[in-house]
């Protein structure tokens, strides 16, 4: 049962469950550690106040952008849900123009 | 209807001189400018290398051009950019709506700031007004 959390991106909620229910869970320590180390991750486009997700600009999308040239999922990064969406576009198309790789080599 | 701005970015080919690539971007705008397109922005990139190999190209000089017009511009340019030889690749963003939205964006978003930062001395009022209806 403790494989539930194990993305480990679960959002504010859980760890205030844990620490109530702890006893009914059985793996206190693990849920200890869990709510230690995570950090309140936030968008980056809403922390910068970014509104148009700029395909051209190769330096901010490679900050979103492993070596390999993937999209990663919304919870290594954090991004909402409306800038992944923007983000994802934005990937695709400085794909198409070679700003970007489909698959590193 | 209102005209639509769209971006054409082009890669030319790197064996092209300088003035060649200037010659070529000429070129390209003569096109959307015949359609009844009016320019707006004309970037130079410069040699770039390319995430991957386009037709064994590993660089390529960048072009931005960024153009107004109606929809049947896009359709008539990319047609002409196709048998335009020099021409690595290229891609049309129609960016107008996207960008409006962002602006509509960012002035609520000011709009809710000033709200947010007046209110330190008009609050005490705002309070007892609302205390009477209740």
């Amino acid at each position: 049962m403790s494989f539930g959390g194990g993305g480990g991106g679960g959002r504010g909620g859980r760890g205030g469950r844990d620490a109530k229910g702890g006893g009914a869970r059985g793996d206190k320590k693990d849920a200890g550690k869990r709510y230690f180390f995570r950090r309140r991750k936030v968008c980056k486009f809403c922390a910068d106040k970014i509104d148009y997700v700029d395909y051209k600009d190769v330096k901010l999308l490679s900050s979103f952008v492993p070596e390999r040239g993937k999209v990663l999922p919304r919870r290594m990064f954090g991004t909402c849900a409306e800038h992944q969406r923007k983000l994802t576009l934005a990937i695709k198309r400085a794909r198409n123009i070679a700003l970007l790789p489909f698959a590193a080599d | 209807m209102s005209d639509r701005v769209y971006e054409i970015l082009f890669i030319a080919d790197p064996n092209l001189g300088e003035p060649e690539v200037d010659a070529l971007t000429e070129h390209i705008q003569g096109f959307a400018e015949k359609e009844g397109g009016r320019i707006q922005k004309v970037e130079k990139w410069g040699k770039k290398h390319l995430a991957y190999n386009i037709r064994k190209h590993q660089e390529g000089y960048y072009v931005l051009i960024v153009v107004e017009g109606k929809p049947s511009l896009v359709k008539e340019v990319e047609r002409r950019i196709r048998v335009t030889d020099g021409v690595v690749k290229f891609i049309t963003v129609r960016v107008d709506e996207e960008l409006r939205k962002a602006e509509g964006r960012r002035a609520a978003r000011a709009k809710v700031e000033a709200r947010r930062k007046r209110p330190a001395t008009p609050r005490p009022s705002a309070a007892e007004g609302e205390e009477v209806p209740l």
